[in-house]
């Protein structure tokens, strides 16, 4: 008991404290310093690893990725630039997506609202999701040819499965009390719809969308690594067929930071439109 | 009072859930015949699961009544209208959105234009004192501040009748107290017909002109009924109002 009482006294001391220990412990209670520490680290671990020279043939280190990084953006591969070929996959990526939203949200909102059309698409609609959108690439190829059309259809079909899911449950999961209370106020069905099913739906929607567009970055990608003349996944392929990794890695990481920043729009983009959406905080 | 218009009757109104098609019978509400006369605040007291929560959804419009029926104006009620306005325990308020959406959304459904619903709005806002909160949304109110949304939408709807299922039940006793004494105010400042449902004996007394206590297990019957004889405003501590309050208490069975 008494010892206890001294460590937590000690303990509560040391966190008040002027020493160096105490020092140390402000700075992990601040997160960006561990941030920081977090991509140092992996940096510094994946250098001295490239250096040390047990996988150096096919390992770059960070600087060589970033002067491959600098001489793609600038040196046309394949007739384009860096900046042309992230266009490439954006402009499929958007293409796909849109033809699958486009399809899938009305389809899930139909389905949500109405019983015949939901048990005639459900049982197909059933068989279609939990195939993987990739394992259509082979058919896809055989109908459409290696040109623009296989890719878009590969990525029209995943970003279909969310967007129709999300919409489809956004819908079906509005709180009943709300429809009471609409209905209370007066509303018509056609007011019911536009006032209550729609707003309260939108939220999952949205969601649906989101991961709608993320599924489609990795569809271009997949499908791109099969047959393409042009885009992120091209451009991986290309360095593997080149022997140079820090191609590869340039590649990989010119993609990641694309996801990421779509993200980061996204979620502005609901800020904006949702702006009754509570906060999440971490 | 020379002139007495009944406003609502129910006439032997009986409810029956079914539940896996039809099988399972649970038998909710029994031979309630009740009228509530205009301008009066009755308040209906029973425990919890004893239907007065079906009965009010009855009057509203929101669930029909399996025998018997609701006449409102001596015209059978038979959908939820405008003509009735409700106040939920759980708030539903419309998340997307602000207080001044919800509380015109009464008036806009009903074709009004957006300047008018706009100041009647206002008006009903300011009267559960929420001025300057007009363009905050639902989550960011306190439960206290959501209810006094509820009653201002339900008000400025200009309803014939408010029907108030538990609306109180959901805050802390503090914020029950105050809400209590703002719908006494409310109610003195527009008077309307009220039908209040609550489990909670003190609340009926200090705000209704008469209560009618239901039984205390399925399926819900009439027990007595009360006339709460005492001036406005209230004091939950005079000593007519705890006798009173007494009284009830004894011949209800509050069981939960």
């Amino acid at each position: 008991m008494n010892t206890t009482m001294e460590h937590a006294i000690s303990v509560h001391a040391a966190s008040r404290g002027n020493g160096p220990a105490a020092f140390v412990r402000r700075l992990l209670k601040n997160r960006y310093v561990l941030y920081v520490v977090s991509i140092v680290g992996l940096l510094a671990i994946w250098h001295f690893s490239a250096v040390s020279g047990t996988y150096s043939k096919y390992m770059p280190t960070p600087g060589m990725v970033l002067n491959e990084l600098w001489r793609i953006a600038h040196e046309n591969l394949a007739g384009q630039n860096l900046l042309g070929h992230l266009w490439s996959s954006l402009h499929r990526v958007l293409i796909g997506f849109a033809i699958g939203s486009v399809v899938g949200v009305p389809l899930g909102l139909f389905m949500a609202l109405n019983r015949y059309v939901n048990n005639l698409v459900k049982p197909v609609f059933d068989l279609i999701k939990p195939m993987p959108p990739i394992s259509w690439i082979s058919l896809a190829i055989l109908w459409f040819g290696i040109g623009e059309e296989s890719k878009v259809f590969i990525i029209a079909i995943g970003a279909f499965v969310p967007a129709l899911i999300n919409s489809y449950n956004g819908i079906r999961l509005v709180d009943p009390a709300l429809y009471d209370a609409i209905r209370m106020l007066g509303a018509n069905r056609w007011q019911t719809m536009v006032e209550v099913t729609f707003p309260a739906g939108f939220p999952a929607l949205f969601a649906g969308l989101q991961i709608a567009l993320s599924v489609a970055w990795s569809c271009v990608l997949a499908a791109e690594l099969v047959s393409a003349r042009s885009g992120m996944g091209f451009l991986i392929i290309l360095g593997m067929t080149m022997s140079n990794p820090s191609m590869i890695l340039s590649g990989m990481v010119v993609i990641a930071i694309t996801a990421y920043l779509i993200t980061v729009v996204l979620s502005k983009v609901e800020k904006w439109v949702c702006p009754w959406k509570v906060e999440l905080t971490q | 009072m020379t002139h007495v218009t009944i406003k609502i009757e129910c006439r032997n109104v009986a409810k029956i859930f079914k539940q896996r098609g039809g099988k399972v019978q649970i038998p909710v509400l029994d031979s309630i015949s009740l009228s509530v006369v205009e301008n009066e605040f009755l308040a209906i007291v029973g425990p919890g699961q004893c239907g007065k929560s079906t009965l009010l959804r009855i009057i509203g419009g929101l669930e029909t009544p399996t025998t018997g029926n609701v006449l409102l104006d001596s015209k059978e009620v038979t959908g939820p209208g405008p003509d009735r306005a409700m106040v939920f325990q759980k708030y539903t308020l419309f998340p997307w959105k602000t207080v001044m959406g919800n509380v015109e959304m009464g008036l806009k459904l009903g074709g009004m234009a957006k300047k008018k619903r706009r100041e009647i709005a206002g008006h009903y806002i300011n009267l559960v004192g929420l001025q300057g909160f007009e363009k905050a949304f639902p989550h960011q109110l306190s439960g206290g501040m959501k209810q006094r949304v509820g009653i201002a939408r339900a008000y400025a709807n200009d309803p014939k009748v408010l029907l108030l299922d538990e609306p109180f039940g959901q805050l802390d006793a503090q914020t029950r107290y105050l809400m209590e004494q703002e719908t006494a105010r409310i109610w003195s400042a527009e008077k309307k017909t009220v039908v209040f449902v609550t489990n909670n004996i003190e609340e009926a007394v200090y705000l209704a002109d008469r209560i009618v206590t239901l039984e205390g297990k399925l399926p819900g019957r009439m027990k007595s009924s009360y006339v709460v004889d005492l001036p406005r405003p209230r004091e939950h501590i005079d000593k007519k109002f705890l006798k009173l309050r007494h009284i009830i208490t004894q011949e209800t069975e509050l069981l939960l």
